[in-house]
């Protein structure tokens, strides 16, 4: 069997004293897009920022295997560059530094990280301008400070194009339909089905099935007071659109 | 004449009232005599208490033998310099820039301490007049070398109506505990455009004060820059007056403290004539165990009508044991103006830091980008290449010391 791209086993970690993950299990096989649905305060973000390895959580059990490797001693800076990318549900505005500028350090050091030369300017600028056109982002943007003054769409999609520039294994979208309108849904989505190639892994997290319409997924996971109660195909999503949550016990928030 | 109620004076001031008799300014003299150098209980002083952070006053400076490097380069600059005092003037100046000297004392007096020192210290100062737009950086350096000296020095700039210059001031020299007590003063013409920026790249041990007066006259715009980067202990005083009308000033400032070092920065902005803006914006950057000052002041008066300031101050700590102050004040004369003040403070913001680092950006080097993203504000109006570089160059220099 090949070594799966993410593995989570028997996850748990809180913040302030307070359990959010209760024994969070999960495997993704290399290529596969899975998507997590629940209701809000289930403890989805929780999930992508562990992940990722924000420092406000504590694991209390468990391990998460990238590419077989446990990421669990790692700073956030050696996860992404051991292949992980978060897309942020808030993309954070980072006033006085150039979008621009930011990518270059980003690609640049993930690149050193890995014991990989650094790119040249002119590669540098051609593979921002591809990654940049798929999703309608134009000089104007890249020249602004990163995230600034950006609408909504602009962020998310300013998200999947630092996806597309860093090229993770593994890719984890968070809330990434929120706060997008149809229109911008549609050039995101697109954004990110491009990004699949049979290799590359997503983990895409969402309250609604609208964006599995847009990203069809491999498998569909329902997540419930910490941990996955059940997983399907993808017309597992339709059924919780029609039916809810509320079969799954725990209270709304 | 003694005072009834005599403050007991220390070693510092004894030196310095012993300086002000033999230089005949036996007014000065008095001056601290009866008061003492400033306290906490003097208004403007209240932060930087100077009977307690100065605590010897050197000899007054003789002539520099020799010369240290040179503490910023800033390529294609119009160089000149004031060594302990005494004005150096090699390079061929540029067209329209008229050279000479003239009796020290450049300042307008006023209720100040280091002002009165200064006024009764400086025995020339070095006049810079611009007829035109002058395209080159003009960098004036401003040293002390050689063994510890007291240096009371001052500069004279007039820029002609409707001309445009760069200038640049840099405080630099040996490593004695020098104390340097600098003057300028800068007149800017009816619609002339300049940028002032003053560098304290002292040594440690160095004690520096320096007192920037402004004149602005109808229509002129005008960019100061205060940075505090090398002094153990440095105050500068920024005093612009916009006396005609749509003077306006972008006054900025910035404080890079680290252990041990005390850095103020003190402004009062006086809108003396109606239509008159100025837009105070200082940033105070602190780690270890120092301290920050920003006192900034706008005063406003009784007919200068559509007065339009706002003024900010934000500070930023890398410690625990940062400390910051901050003092805003409005003294408002007039009835029909938009004035206001704001102060912030805060640490590196870990949502931003996590945010960069999740991208693969290394913890010290995000830090890095938002520390310089906090600058970017102060250093992107500047627009010269060379000199915007040689400024990041000083922030970054900071910053690696920090590691």
């Amino acid at each position: 069997m090949t070594t799966p791209v993410l593995e989570i086993r028997n996850l748990h970690a809180r913040i302030d004293e307070r359990e959010i993950l209760k024994g969070v299990n999960l495997i993704i096989p290399p290529g596969e897009v899975h998507a997590i649905m629940g209701r809000n305060g289930s403890g989805k973000s929780t999930l992508s920022y562990v992940l990722a390895g924000k420092e406000d959580y504590e694991i209390t059990e468990g391990e998460i295997l990238l590419n077989g490797e446990n990421i669990l001693e790692l700073e956030p800076d050696e996860r992404a560059a051991a292949g992980l990318f978060l897309a942020f549900q808030y993309p954070i505005e980072i006033p006085g530094v150039a979008t621009m500028t930011f990518l270059k350090a980003a690609l640049n050091a993930q690149r050193k990280a890995r014991g990989e030369a650094e790119l040249t300017t002119p590669d540098f600028m051609r593979a921002v301008k591809e990654a940049g056109a798929q999703l309608n982002i134009g000089n104007d943007m890249l020249k602004r400070p990163l995230n600034v003054g950006f609408s909504g769409g602009e962020k998310k999609r300013a998200e999947i194009m630092q996806m597309a520039l860093l090229k993770p294994s593994l890719a984890v979208l968070d809330e990434t339909d929120s706060g997008l309108d149809i229109d911008a849904l549609q050039v995101v989505s697109k954004g990110v089905n491009a990004l699949r190639d049979g290799q590359r892994s997503m983990l895409v997290i969402t309250h609604y099935q609208r964006l599995l319409n847009h990203i069809v997924p491999d498998v569909v996971h329902v997540f419930s007071d910490g941990k996955i109660v059940e997983s399907g195909d993808k017309d597992l999503a339709l059924k919780l659109e029609a039916k809810g949550y509320a079969s799954y016990g725990g209270e709304a928030a | 004449m003694r005072a009834n109620f005599p403050v007991r004076l220390g070693p510092a001031e004894d030196a310095l009232i012993a300086q002000l008799k033999a230089a005949g300014a036996d007014a000065a003299a008095e001056r601290i005599t009866v008061a003492g150098l400033p306290t906490r209980r003097v208004e403007s002083y209240h932060y930087t208490d100077l009977k307690t952070l100065l605590r010897a006053i050197p000899p007054l400076a003789t002539a520099a033998n020799e010369a240290s490097a040179p503490a910023l380069r800033i390529p294609g600059a119009y160089n000149l310099m004031i060594a302990n005092g005494a004005i150096q003037n090699a390079a061929t100046a540029p067209a329209g820039v008229i050279v000479g000297k003239a009796e020290g004392g450049v300042l307008t007096t006023r209720d100040d301490m280091l002002v009165h020192i200064n006024g009764a210290l400086a025995k020339e100062a070095l006049t810079l007049t611009l007829e035109n737009s002058v395209d080159p950086v003009i960098q004036v350096e401003r040293r002390i070398e050689g063994e510890a000296a007291h240096v009371a020095d001052a500069l004279k700039i007039f820029v002609a109506d409707d001309a445009s210059a760069t200038i640049v001031e840099t405080f630099s020299g040996s490593d004695a505990a020098h104390v340097g007590n600098h003057a300028t003063y800068l007149s800017v013409g009816k619609n002339a455009v300049v940028t002032h920026i003053t560098i304290d790249l002292s040594a440690r041990a160095v004690s520096h004060f320096a007192t920037n007066e402004y004149q602005l006259a109808d229509g002129a715009k005008l960019r100061t820059l205060v940075i505090h980067a090398g002094a153990g202990l440095a105050r500068t005083q920024v005093f612009p007056r916009m006396a005609g009308a749509e003077a306006h000033a972008d006054l900025t400032g910035l404080n890079l403290v680290a252990d041990g070092q005390h850095a103020d920065i003190t402004m009062e902005a006086l809108h003396a004539v109606p239509h008159t803006s100025s837009q105070p914006l200082f940033k105070s950057i602190v780690r270890g165990r120092a301290k920050a000052v920003v006192q900034g002041k706008l005063v406003v008066a009784r007919d200068a009508q559509k007065t339009d300031a706002k003024f900010m101050h934000q500070g930023l700590m890398l410690s625990d044991e940062a400390e910051i102050l901050s003092k805003p004040e409005l003294e408002i004369y007039a009835d029909d103006v938009v004035c206001g003040h704001g102060s912030t403070c805060g640490m590196i913001d870990e949502d931003s830091l996590f945010y960069l680092m999740s991208r693969g950006v290394p913890r010290a080097e995000a830090e890095t980008m938002l520390v310089r993203g906090f600058i970017a504000e102060l250093f992107d109006p500047i627009e010269d290449d060379e000199l915007n570089e040689a400024l990041q160059g000083i922030v970054d220099g900071w910053l690696m010391g920090a590691k």
